[in-house]
């Protein structure tokens, strides 16, 4: 179970969470949506325990992650948008430390079923270093999984995946959610948390703009039978939005617009 | 160099003055610290240039002899960069991460060489010019140059170490081209390193102590031959011509040639690099080409005992794993072997007749020891904590302590460094037959020194990180590689001092087991509490400053 608190965050004097109250209950697949800058990123590295709150907490399974961090992560498997592995370890190598990290106790078991899962065994002796992206992402997972953590935290799980390893980590996602465990995600694809997310929280500007299953973020938005991507767009729709930058300008028959449309990202990474 | 070559240049100053403006506290400490360094060196050599200047017997020759010191002075310094250029050319030349997006650019590919080569020469050259430029500096205040000399030999120094940065990165293009696929990187810093340790140990042969057992005569006569040595037409000659014209006021027609070929040669790498990436670059990226064996492979014999650690025995067995692959870890400990060597031959090479003699010297070398783990620390142990890079990840999610940590990286990195001050203080002891009271000081000595650079350098290197150095040798170029060099060198003083109390003794009356009487226990207790003290308290700020560390905050 995941709860966060009040969040709030603060980069020197840019504030990139607001006040950010969020729960996942075990059982459940809850999608982490928001624009480029939302703060999503600054959420998931919160509850992860990669940066200490400026206000508020965050507690894993009721542990707070900054007063018993120990307690709280050995309950958590967190899969990052960019994960690095370090590239001169074998893919075997790095589950067993991972294993021996979260003191598993059938850990080479475990790393070999995995392996298998994700048809990397047969480059299991290989240095990470030769791995495409895409084989690199299901290690991560399988890293993520490997001590079975009661709270699974996914920051963009389909970036470079195949069609077929995708499904297989909806699958896995969803999986692991139906065994009891709580799944927190964040993705810019919207079929996926359609098709995944029990419930859906949309981060705007720092701040949950809505919050809910699929009919209740419908009713929020007023959206009718709209489908998420609609009904996001609509959440976070910014009254300052200028036309895009190539617009103004190929109306009127001409090149690239000076104008900036672009609004100001206010988070790192997010 | 080009608009567009120049506007890449001006995109790097750009970033520069960013960070400059993020942190500007860490960039002032260190740019007063390394002024206070050139500022002592300038000085030093000004009283020393006036000293033997004024010195009448080797007067007539002082001239001569001190230009051939500061040509020697620069050619290693020469070799000491074309050496360590190999690695640095390969990663800039062809595993950087921004060459990709460059060549995408409408910009031609020997402009973006060009750039590269620029930044090559910046990585490799700037270390040695910092330490050539102060000297040069001291040159001209002791002969009273005219402001004409100093940018005069600026201009040859900079000129004079292009030259390495060409042979140097030519070797490494060649080395690209013919060295196994996916082994380049390994092959590149394994011949740096036995080269660097092959000119450390040559320099040695040499033998200088030899000197000191000249007459005034024969030292004379030695001086003679050194000031009249002809270097031939070699660049390192052009660099002495401009700089000695420089001093009386002269522009040495050298100086347009040093730079032209400098120029001439960094604009034709740049072209030759260029060509070489469209063809070879694959072999540094390529992986094994060996079959693959798929059968799972139980965990190492030597991992089994480390692993009833828990986490911190993981830590451990991974970073053994990953020293033991990574070329530019390893490599480190190569050096540490060949400046052992060169330290025992020193040694061994000491005649010295009389106990009391050896004992005083035996004292000297003890304090010399704990110098020398300080230096050896600042490699071996402040990069461990940095070494964990964007892999730090794994650690800061996982249900790790920072004390754990920590633990984990002081016994990874101790033992090499005990070995070493054990094995010295045993072997100095040993070699220069000491009492047995200064050979027990000198173990001890090692010993403890040993520990607090550990202590010192996992500490501080957790305090200061730079999970963004590329390599080991990197890490310490920092505020906080300078703050441990300080306080590390600090700790061995005050080590010093306090084994000075068993030395004196010794020397006063060898027969008086000086570590049975109560002074010398107490003398042990505090070497003991100092080690701890600064080891103690470097990992408690270490530990401190880890468990704050914010992940993906930059």
């Amino acid at each position: 179970m995941i709860e966060v608190e009040g969040l709030v965050k603060r980069y020197g004097v840019q504030l990139a969470v607001d006040r950010v109250d969020l729960r996942a209950r075990p059982g459940e697949v809850v999608a982490l949506l928001g624009p480029n800058g939302a703060g999503k990123s600054t959420t998931i590295r919160a509850i992860t325990g990669l940066l200490r709150p400026t206000a508020g907490r965050v507690l894993v399974c009721g542990h707070d992650v900054v007063r018993a961090p120990l307690a709280a992560k050995a309950r958590l498997g967190y899969v990052p948008d960019r994960p690095y592995l370090y590239p001169k370890l074998t893919a075997r190598e790095l589950l067993r430390f991972i294993g021996r990290l979260r003191n598993v106790s059938d850990g080479d078991r475990r790393a070999d079923a995995w392996l298998e899962a994700f048809a990397l065994a047969p480059v299991a002796n290989e240095l990470i270093e030769t791995y495409s992206h895409g084989m690199r992402q299901k290690l991560t997972f399988a890293a993520a999984l490997l001590a079975e953590p009661e709270v699974l935290v996914v920051d963009e799980p389909m970036v470079g995946l195949d069609p077929r390893a995708a499904r297989q980590v909806r699958d896995l996602m969803r999986g692991h959610a139906d065994r009891g465990h709580t799944v927190l995600l964040t993705t810019h694809a919207m079929d996926v948390a359609e098709a995944l997310a029990d419930r859906v929280v949309v981060l705007h500007r720092g701040r949950v703009a809505a919050e809910g299953a699929m009919a209740e973020l419908r009713a929020t938005a007023g959206a009718g039978e709209d489908d998420l991507e609609a009904i996001f767009l609509r959440l976070t729709e910014e009254a300052t939005d200028g036309p895009p930058p190539w617009g103004a300008s190929a109306a009127d028959g001409g090149g690239p617009s000076n104008r900036s449309a672009a609004p100001h990202d206010r988070e790192r990474g997010g | 160099m080009s608009r567009a070559g120049g506007g890449l240049v001006a995109l790097r100053a750009r970033a520069f003055a960013h960070a400059v403006r993020r942190a500007p506290g860490r960039y002032l400490v260190g740019a007063s610290l390394m002024g206070l360094v050139a500022w002592g060196t300038a000085a030093l050599v000004d009283r020393g240039v006036r000293w033997i200047d004024a010195y009448p017997l080797i007067g007539t020759i002082a001239d001569a002899a001190l230009r051939r010191s500061v040509e020697a002075f620069v050619t290693v310094l020469v070799l000491a960069v074309a050496f360590s250029v190999l690695t640095t050319a390969i990663t800039t030349l062809y595993t950087a991460a921004d060459l990709p997006l460059l060549l995408a650019w409408p910009i031609p590919a020997e402009r973006v060489f060009r750039l590269k080569v620029f930044e090559t020469y910046l990585a490799s050259a700037v270390l040695p010019a910092l330490l050539t430029l102060p000297v040069l500096v001291g040159l001209g205040t002791a002969r009273d140059a005219p402001w004409g000399y100093y940018p005069q030999a600026a201009v040859a120094v900079l000129a004079l170490y292009a030259l390495p940065v060409t042979a140097g990165s030519l070797l490494a293009l060649l080395l690209m081209r013919v060295a196994p696929a996916g082994r380049v990187k390994e092959v590149a810093t394994a011949a740096s390193v036995v080269l660097a340790a092959g000119l450390v140990v040559g320099l040695r042969a040499l033998r200088p102590e030899q000197l000191a057992e000249l007459t005034p005569e024969e030292f004379e006569a030695f001086l003679a031959g050194f000031a009249s040595l002809d270097l031939g037409a070699s660049p390192a000659t052009w660099a002495g011509d401009a700089i000695w014209n420089g001093l009386s006021g002269a522009v040495s027609p050298a100086l347009p040639l040093l730079a032209l070929v400098a120029w001439g040669s960094l604009a034709a790498l740049g072209r030759v690099a260029a060509w070489a990436y469209q063809v070879g670059w694959v072999r540094s990226l390529d992986g094994s080409s060996r079959p693959r064996d798929p059968r799972p492979r139980p965990a190492a014999w030597w991992e089994r005992p480390l692993a009833r650690w828990g986490g911190g025995g993981a830590v451990v067995v991974k970073d053994l794993r990953l020293l033991m692959r990574d070329p530019t870890q390893w490599s480190q400990l190569l050096v540490l072997v060949a400046l052992a060597g060169v330290y025992l031959v020193s040694t061994a090479s000491l005649e010295v007749e009389g106990q009391r003699f050896r004992d005083a010297l035996g004292t000297l070398n003890v304090a010399f020891l704990g110098f020398l783990l300080a230096g050896v620390g600042v490699r071996l142990a402040f990069p461990v904590v940095s070494l964990e890079g964007e892999g730090l990840w794994f650690l800061r999610t996982g249900p790790i302590g920072a004390t754990a940590v920590l633990g984990a990286k002081f016994a990874y990195a101790m033992p090499p460094l005990l070995l070493l001050g054990l094995g010295l203080g045993f072997a100095q002891a040993t070699l220069l037959d000491v009492s047995v009271n200064l050979a027990s000081a000198s173990i001890v000595a090692g010993g403890l020194a040993a520990i607090a650079v550990t202590g010192l350098g996992v500490g501080l290197g957790a305090a200061y990180p730079r999970y963004d150095a590329t390599q080991a040798a990197e890490v310490p170029v920092s505020p906080g590689g300078l703050l441990y060099m300080t306080l590390a060198l600090l700790y061995a003083a005050g080590l010093t001092l306090l084994l000075a109390y068993p030395a004196w003794t010794t020397l006063v009356d060898p027969a008086v087991p000086v570590w049975s009487t109560p002074a010398g226990r107490v003398t042990g207790a505090l070497a003991v509490a100092w080690t701890a003290a600064f080891a103690g308290g470097a990992l408690a700020f270490g530990r401190w400053r880890f468990a704050r560390y914010e992940s993906g905050r930059d």
